[in-house]
């Protein structure tokens, strides 16, 4: 056999072998252009990429050009922001991942206050506590097994809230709310000092358990002070919970003013809480110093002793210790 | 339709402005010195826009009067069915790219974003490469390819990736091309054009998702301009042989290889390494002259360095500083070395090529050393390279080797198509 005809067969089988790769999905290719063909293009985009594409879109109709936004998304879902952010553009995006990431920047001035939360699935924009709320949500609850009170129709929750320090503390109350009654309970929650209402119906002989009780009835990030009313006696528990920290403190259901507050040992950042739960106003007595209290004030300060402290409030001191725990100093009653 | 018309004019006019040359090769060079000039300008704070209409004046004045005055370069009688094989794959690759939206991942992760950045901000070192964010973009990458894609998205005034299609198609055409062109002319016609029909049938080339001419790759780009470099050897190989017959003839070889090495320089972080293996090489066959490319490349890698200096860097790995670490990373070894011959022989990545390019470059050695040679030492240096890179990664070395040793691969293209070109000059007798 020559030498030319050794060439052209070796070049033959060559070709072949390549083309036995390339020509199918060559064909494939452009039998997928055809079908793309008679789409406008960003349907034949969201055709290639599916819902998650025509999420992105509709985010960029809605969202304006000369306001950044930030992308949170989980570690395992980055490239689904990394891709959110070319179709985005030229709306200028920051990607945060998790949502710790993004309220660990809080003190950057140009931390993005539009949010746009990005996974495999889809693209939407939603709010901080939103996503704050679906973390919680997914969690476990602090306290699995909450010590109830005995039964009662109307006190006080002292210490409400529903609020992030820096990550990872997640503060919030854990509420569990029980019915041993015959007729379903008509509960009445104030969240002061603002004065929201939410009423809440407990069926008979049944149970309603809250993981972050105070956003999930006001839909709020705050804190204040509850009222609680009843029309049948309840069995509650409420736990001031650090879900970061995986701790939590059962709170008193107060009933009546209260301001002995034992002697006990103080920390950092310690603080006098102060509330006036009447309709009327109030005067505290605070080391001596006389002090006006709106009706249903909700007050704070720092301090660095325990004070003396009377008058018609009820008051209670936190601090926190050396690894992060905040300890409450409750008055007697 | 203004994307493709950029491309398919402003691009080998630009190329032609430095002299009359093959269609190919004029794309190749005019993608090239405009990135190149642009991001020059940009490190020394010339508007971008400026520069462009720069450069689009002189390009087409000058390509204008080359292209009436110059030498017209001598046709080749090229086999009629190499080259309609090697057109069969364009017609439905320009249908495909025409029609289907960019799906890759670092086209879009990286490049093309860069692209509309530059073309937004209208500088290389916008806010965009300045904020400090945790986003993995990858900012120190060198940014050639996303200039000419800026410029292209700039003068559309449209930043949809659909404008950048035509430019990616347009590389592996013109490499195709430069490779029929170089071979015919070093080895025969009829080798370069099936050379070239070869080239575009390969599934990594021409319909690999990640890196081949329907994503937004730079690897085809590297694997172009390379191909300029290492033609311009084998040019010079060659015509030391003629300059034995006429000594008096005079040409810029050693400065258009420096120019494909600035072009290395400025397209990917490989290129670096890549360009300084050329010149090593090209010490050997340049000798004296291979100072000005040098200086050459040199202006590019420094307008790097310089730029690098700038911005922040991103989450790209800094290979200089990890090669210290290569003592604790030895178990990396075996991994690294098995790579490229593993990748070698993925059938539906490369066929029979790189079996066919091992039994040419043993056949070609016997028959022309001294090209065979050349071409041999490019190909083993970088993938040499390579592999102290995949030794040296912070990376798990099996998944970076998975989602690169292929694309890595094609760099090295003109070389061991040269190598099969030899052989069959060999066979053929």
């Amino acid at each position: 056999m020559s030498g030319r005809w050794l060439t052209r067969i070796a070049a033959a089988l060559l070709f072949v072998s390549l083309a036995a790769s390339t020509l199918p999905r060559l064909v494939a290719i452009v039998n997928n252009a055809r079908t793309l063909l008679p789409l406008p293009y960003e349907a034949r985009r969201e055709r290639q990429m599916g819902p998650w594409y025509a999420s992105v879109e509709k985010l960029r109709r809605e969202l304006r050009t000369n306001e950044p936004v930030a992308l949170i998304t989980s570690r395992r879902d980055i490239d689904s922001a990394v891709f959110a952010n070319y179709y985005l553009f030229p709306i200028h995006t920051r990607l945060f991942v998790g949502r710790n990431a993004y309220r660990n920047a809080a003190p950057d001035r140009t931390r993005p206050a539009i949010l746009v939360a990005v996974n495999g699935s889809h693209a939407e924009r939603t709010e901080y506590d939103v996503l704050r709320d679906r973390d919680l949500a997914a969690g476990p609850r602090i306290v699995a097994e909450p010590e109830l009170s005995a039964p009662m129709t109307t006190f006080v929750l002292p210490l409400a809230a529903s609020l992030d320090g820096p990550s990872p503390h997640t503060f919030l109350i854990e509420a569990t709310l029980a019915n041993p009654n015959h007729v379903s309970a008509e509960v009445r929650v104030t969240f002061w000092p603002k004065g929201l209402t939410r009423t809440i119906i407990i069926p008979a002989s049944t149970t309603k358990t809250y993981y972050d009780f105070v956003y999930q009835l006001f839909g709020i990030m705050n804190s204040g002070w509850m009222r609680v009313e009843s029309s049948q006696p309840l069995r509650a528990a409420f736990n001031f919970a650090n879900r970061g920290r995986g701790d939590a403190t059962l709170m008193p259901n107060a009933v009546t003013d209260a301001t002995r507050i034992a002697p006990a040992p103080l920390h950092r950042d310690t603080k006098l809480f102060v509330i006036n739960p009447k309709d009327t106003r109030a005067t505290m007595t605070l080391n001596g110093e006389s002090i006006p209290l709106d009706p249903h004030a909700f007050i704070s300060r720092p301090i660095e002793t325990l004070p003396t402290i009377s008058g018609d409030v009820y008051a209670f001191v936190t601090t926190r210790e050396l690894d992060g725990r905040t300890d409450f100093l409750w008055p007697a009653q | 339709m203004i994307g493709v018309l950029v491309t398919l004019i402003l691009f080998p006019l630009v190329g032609w402005s430095l002299g009359r040359r093959s269609i190919g090769e004029a794309f190749l060079f005019g993608a090239g010195i405009t990135g190149s000039l642009l991001f020059i300008a940009g490190v020394v704070h010339v508007p971008l826009v400026i520069a462009l209409v720069l450069i689009g004046v002189w390009g087409a004045s000058t390509a204008v009067w080359q292209l009436r005055s110059g030498s017209r370069p001598p046709s080749m009688p090229y086999p009629r069915f190499a080259t309609i094989l090697m057109v069969f794959p364009f017609v439905a690759l320009t249908f495909a790219a025409a029609i289907t939206p960019l799906n890759d991942f670092d086209g879009r992760a990286f490049w093309v974003l860069k692209a509309k950045e530059i073309a937004r901000e209208r500088a290389i070192d916008g806010p965009s490469f300045k904020a400090v964010t945790l986003d993995p973009r990858k900012n120190h990458y060198p940014i050639l390819i996303p200039l000419d894609g800026a410029v292209i998205l700039g003068i559309a005034h449209d930043f949809d990736d659909r404008q950048l299609r035509w430019f990616y198609l347009g590389v592996l055409a013109a490499l195709a091309l430069l490779v029929r062109e170089r071979i015919g002319r070093l080895v025969s016609p009829s080798a370069g054009a099936w050379c070239a029909a070869l080239l575009v049938w390969i599934p990594q080339f021409s319909v690999e998702a990640e890196g081949g001419t329907l994503s937004a790759y730079n690897d085809l780009a590297i694997a172009a301009f390379a191909a300029g470099a290492f033609f311009e050897l084998a040019e010079e190989v060659s015509r030391s042989r003629d300059l034995a017959v006429s000594p008096n003839r005079r040409d810029f070889g050693a400065i258009r290889f420096g120019l494909w090495l600035a072009f290395l320089v400025l397209t990917k972080s490989e290129g670096l390494p890549f360009a300084m293996v050329f010149l090593t090489v090209g010490a050997f066959i340049f000798r004296k002259r291979v100072a000005s490319s040098a200086i050459v490349a040199g202006i590019a890698a420094v307008a790097l360095f310089i730029w690098r200096t700038r911005i922040p860097p991103g989450d790209e790995e800094d290979i200089i500083r990890l090669l210290p670490t290569i003592p604790q990373k030895l178990h990396n070894v075996r991994a690294a070395l098995a790579a490229f011959p593993r990748h070698m022989l993925l059938m539906p990545h490369w066929g029979l090529f790189w079996i066919a390019v091992i039994i040419a470059a043993a056949l070609a050695l016997r028959h022309d050393r001294r090209n065979a040679t050349l071409a041999i030492s490019v190909v083993a240096a970088m993938l040499a390279v390579y592999v102290v890179v995949y030794v040296a990664t912070a990376w798990v070395v099996s998944d970076l080797i998975a989602v690169t040793a292929d694309r890595l691969l094609m760099h090295v293209i003109a070389p061991s198509l040269f190598l099969l070109a030899l052989a069959a000059r060999r066979v053929e007798g």
